[in-house]
């Protein structure tokens, strides 16, 4: 027996899951202020006509982080960069807290100039001066040698005892100097509450004597034991958007492509399923308007819901960012997004009579209900349509290095219009009309969200890079860094068994080497190094995943 | 404020051969540069997918032996056709200004493609430029070539068209290849004067070539007055380049694109792969999106080894005064041309592919039109690597011909089309973007 929470932004939803059927559902209201009251209400709600030992494991998608993020509220932690040589320091607006630090490393990981241990004293006395208990530090290039942050990481350890100590290359070994700084800095800051987050979620699960697995679920779509996210807790962010998509992936199945709609009461988070995968934000997840080296699914999310209000002014009807009730056929006060559809096409939701009701006052003496409604029905449809079409542009736009790549450019034609979240009944299938395909939505759509975590399975990446000129390679996550043995003779096949050993041995580490053997190679680079005429080494790049997708005993849902 | 386009189009599957400077490697330190420093993220940047380029946009420039497939990868496709989407971009007002960093290059393909020159099959530049006055009816172009090497290919390309201003400087052609761009290569006798070179000593530094920038360049842009600057944006000035010897530097280009103020830019050559390359892209890439770059450099850089040598700022000044006096007394030079020339003015020509090794014999008839810059007669042969041998006959309608120099022009197609002394003969009609060939032998049309 499964069990999936999905903590939203209004209400957290939860699932019991066995043998292809959701045999429970409850849902309450999230509070923001205690996330972990309202994970365990659910639970609790859950476990009550359940017998406790056959549970085997629980998925939690939260929003401790994100909304730690978003307030600001994080721990107060100074941002070290050594950024040698490029661009000035005033493009590096991470932290209130940024201290600079002499040093340099360049692309191939050779040091260019050292730290200064005068600066190091005077910036450590700084930030303990100032009460600051928590440091990142992220040098550029430090991903391919991280010598120098792990040198200034030593200095302050040894110096200031009281100090964590949080360096880049351990949380990403990606290029992209800024997108570094920034995850290393985001992990440093959420760290302490996440860590109290997973204390108490502990304590709970002991105290009411479960004993199964317990996951986190990642902005990627995979789960993370929840002991192994203590140390990256950025990884859980958007998890909620992440909860749908792989919702929407379990209920649709086949591998075509479509486009997922969460509707929920006043946002509509959309993704795209290319082939049946879910596509990536090409530029990491996206937090504070600052891009990071968080794998998360390309999510849009509009201010638009069911619940959404609808407000006629001089005779031009708005659809508002805002909320004031439930939709008028379920008793709300005013009408709402739901109720235009549901008076134009006769959906017979709740009490139909109540929302042409709401629909003509708000339309007065200037409207009819009738063209209330379908202007309505035209703004949302349009916006949606326009949104997707946008997000299709994007993704076939992204830059192309290789000359195959750009020759053999996809285009994506949209089969199918999948629609979860409590609102897509209504929306849906107009919209899916208007695009001219077809639609789905899964007797369990209200609950996709919740039934996407319980059944998702961990997923794990990890890139190499190799020189084998300096000898040296690189391993991601973990910031592993060591000497080649066979530097002459190390070909393709021995980078890609080196990535494929450090995934199985991380993979292990992480308790789900059951999955290791379903990896697939994202990327595999060689350049031969010339100098003068003749070849002095060859670099390497290999990435190997295990994508997201469900766990063993997921076989399907029953319709 | 609009963003700066870039287009990174490294082609890491793309070589001449395995240990060519044109390799997969060329950019590759580069990417790692510019994403390691993530400029592609900042507000100011935006970054753009590559395009291709069709047989059209080439044969409106080049006459492609046998045919525009022949001359041509696909890797050349994708490289002219992402000049042309930043180029788009631009005029779309879409960005502030754009940089093409792509390879393969292309300033030395001149107009007849026989092979490959000096890395380059077809000119990115003029397809670049072309495509753009047929699209948006543009008229006056300058380009700036900053490659160590002379742009002899864009050169030859716009020799007659007094509407493109082309100035190159670069490494003394009789100390490197391709050994032309001499002072005296002014333009042809109805283009006189909008074609300016500035052959300059080995090891000049960054304050010669500013030096010429500011009191040459920069004067001779103000007077004509374009209506796009585009830069033929060469990396191989740089101190440590393997295949030239000049002394300029990342910060010496940084300034050099910020006081050119290039609308676009189009990579060229630089095969300093690892230290000159991934500084000078961003340096260009800092100075056109108006980032500071005083925090940029190479780490080798030491800015007392490269002073300038007072005797050699002399010597620039010297060619400035020279080439400044030339550009503003053009008018009369091209009217007395015209009062005194021939009907016909008459041109042969040996041109030699280094990369392919071939040579090509070239005779041009340029008609001396009293009312527009005249059109172009081109009979050329050469034997391919494959052993064939090749003779054409080629018509060359520039886009701003007058209407009796176009039908002229299009007859002496139509005479040529039977003419069995020739395999292939061609018609570039600008005007009326009418691109076409006959193969003689198999009395075949092509039109593209």
């Amino acid at each position: 027996m499964l069990i999936g929470i999905d903590v939203g932004g209004t209400y957290t939803d939860g699932v019991v899951f066995d043998r292809g059927e959701v045999i429970a559902t409850t849902k309450v209201p999230t509070d923001d202020n205690d996330i972990k009251s309202t994970v365990l209400q659910v639970l609790d709600k859950l476990l009550l006509k359940q017998d406790k030992s056959d549970i085997t494991r629980i998925v939690l998608s939260t929003t401790v982080v994100t909304n730690l993020l978003a307030t600001g509220k994080g721990e107060r932690t100074a941002l070290l960069l050594i950024p040698g040589y490029g661009l000035p320091a005033d493009a590096y607006d991470i932290s209130d807290d940024t201290f600079f630090l002499k040093g340099g490393i360049d692309f191939r990981g050779r040091e260019l100039d050292p730290l200064d241990e005068k600066e190091l004293i005077q910036i450590g006395d700084n930030i303990v001066a100032a009460g600051i208990k928590r440091a990142a530090i992220i040098s550029k290039f430090g991903n391919r040698n991280d010598n120098l942050e792990k040198q200034a990481s030593h200095y302050m350890a040894q110096h200031y005892p009281q100090l964590s100590v949080t360096t880049g290359s351990q949380i990403s070994g990606k290029l992209n100097f800024p997108r570094r700084a920034t995850t290393a800095y985001y992990t440093a800051i959420t760290s302490k509450e996440w860590n109290r987050f997973v204390d108490e979620i502990d304590q709970a699960l002991t105290e009411r004597g479960l004993d199964c697995e317990v996951h986190i679920l990642k902005a990627d779509g995979g789960t993370l034991a929840l002991d192994v996210s203590r140390d990256m807790p950025c990884e859980t962010v958007f998890s909620g958007p992440a909860a749908s998509t792989m919702g929407a992936m379990a209920l649709a199945g086949e591998g075509m492509n479509s486009v997922v709609l969460d509707i929920g009461g006043t946002t509509t988070d959309i993704a795209l399923l290319i082939e049946g995968e879910p596509l990536y934000a090409s530029k990491g997840a996206s937090i504070n308007q600052r891009y990071t080296h968080i794998n998360a699914f390309a999510v849009r999310s509009i201010a638009l819901g069911g619940d959404s209000c609808i407000t006629v002014n001089a005779g031009q009807v708005e659809v508002q960012a805002y909320r004031r009730d439930v939709a008028a056929c379920f008793g709300g006060s005013s009408a709402t997004v739901t109720d235009a559809f549901n008076y134009k096409f006769n959906l017979n939701i709740g009490n139909p009579e109540l929302s042409a009701a709401a629909l003509e006052q708000i339309g007065g003496s200037a409207m009819s209900t009738e063209e209330v409604g379908a202007a309505v029905v035209a703004i949302v449809t349009n916006r949606l349509q326009d949104v997707i079409t946008s997000m299709f542009k994007e993704w076939e736009n992204e830059p192309a290095y290789k000359v195959w790549e750009v020759i053999n450019k996809r285009k994506f034609t949209l089969e199918q219009i999948t629609g979860i979240g409590a609102a897509s009944r209504a929306i849906i299938p107009e919209l899916a009309d208007a695009m001219q395909v077809k639609h789905f939505i899964h007797q369990y759509a209200d609950v996709a969200n919740a039934l996407g975590a319980a059944v998702a399975r961990p997923t794990l990446a990890v890139n190499l890079h190799v020189d084998t000129q300096t000898k040296i390679y690189t391993l991601d996550p973990g910031g592993v860094r060591g000497t080649l043995e066979n530097p002459h003779n190390f070909q393709l096949k021995d980078a890609r068994e080196m990535a494929r050993k450090h995934l199985e041995q991380v993979g292990k580490e992480r308790g789900m080497a059951s999955y290791t053997n379903e990896s697939s190679f994202f990327m595999e680079e060689q350049f031969n190094m010339i100098g003068g005429w003749d070849q002095t080494g060859k670099l390497f790049d290999v990435g190997i995943q295990v994508t997201p997708g469900f766990i063993e005993e997921f076989k399907g849902v029953k319709i | 404020m609009k963003p700066t386009g870039i287009l990174f189009f490294p082609a890491f599957d793309w070589a001449i051969s395995p240990t060519h400077p044109e390799r997969e490697e060329r950019l590759l330190y580069t990417r790692d540069q510019i994403f390691e420093e993530g400029i592609m993220d900042l507000l100011q940047i935006r970054e753009y997918q590559p395009g291709l380029a069709t047989a059209k946009d080439i044969a409106r420039v080049h006459f492609c032996v046998p045919d525009v497939e022949a001359q041509i990868t696909e890797a050349h496709l994708v490289s002219a056709g992402s000049a042309l989407r930043i180029a788009d971009a631009y005029m779309e007002g879409e960005i502030k200004n754009g940089f093409a960093i792509i390879r393969p290059p292309g300033h030395h393909s001149k107009t007849v493609s026989h092979g490959n020159r000096g890395f380059c099959n077809i000119n990115n530049e003029a397809i670049m430029i072309e495509y753009l006055r047929q699209k948006y009816g543009i008229k006056r172009v300058a380009i700036v070539d900053t490659d160590v090497h002379h742009g002899d290919g864009t050169q030859e390309i716009y020799y007659n068209d007094p509407d493109v201003l082309f100035i190159s400087f670069h490494q003394d052609g009789r100390t490197l290849y391709p050994g032309s761009g001499h002072m005296d290569e002014l333009g042809g006798p109805l283009a006189y004067g909008t074609t300016i070179n500035l052959p300059l000593a080995p090891r000049t530094t960054d304050t010669g070539i500013l030096y010429a920038l500011e009191k040459l360049i920069m004067p001779i842009l103000e007077e004509f007055k374009p209506e796009l600057i585009v830069n033929s944006a060469g990396q191989d000035n740089h101190y440590s380049d393997p295949l030239a010897d000049m002394r300029f530097s990342a910060q010496g280009y940084a300034r050099l694109n910020e006081i050119l103020a290039p609308d676009i830019a189009v990579l060229e050559g630089g095969y300093s792969v690892q230290t000159a390359l991934p500084y000078v892209n961003m340096g260009l890439i800092m100075a056109m999106a108006g980032i500071d770059y005083s925090n940029l450099r190479e780490p080798d850089y030491v800015p007392e080894r490269m002073r300038e040598n007072p005797a050699n700022l002399e010597y620039i000044d010297k060619m400035v005064k020279r080439q400044l006096q030339v550009f503003r007394q053009r008018e009369e030079q091209i009217e007395k041309n015209r009062k005194t020339r021939e009907r016909f003015h008459h041109v042969h020509k040996q041109i030699f592919y280094d990369t392919d090794y071939i040579h090509e014999e070239q005779s041009i008839q340029l008609r001396l039109c009293p009312d527009c810059p005249g059109f172009r007669l081109i009979e050329s042969t050469a034997q391919h690597r494959n052993g064939y041998y090749y003779r054409v006959y080629c018509v060359s309608i520039p886009a701003n011909a007058c209407a009796s120099c176009q039908s002229e022009a299009r007859s002496c197609y139509t005479d040529m089309s039977g003419n069995d002394r020739y395999d292939l003969v061609y018609l570039q009609d600008r005007v009326n973007n009418d691109f076409r060939s006959i193969d003689i032998k198999k009395d075949v049309e092509m039109v593209l």
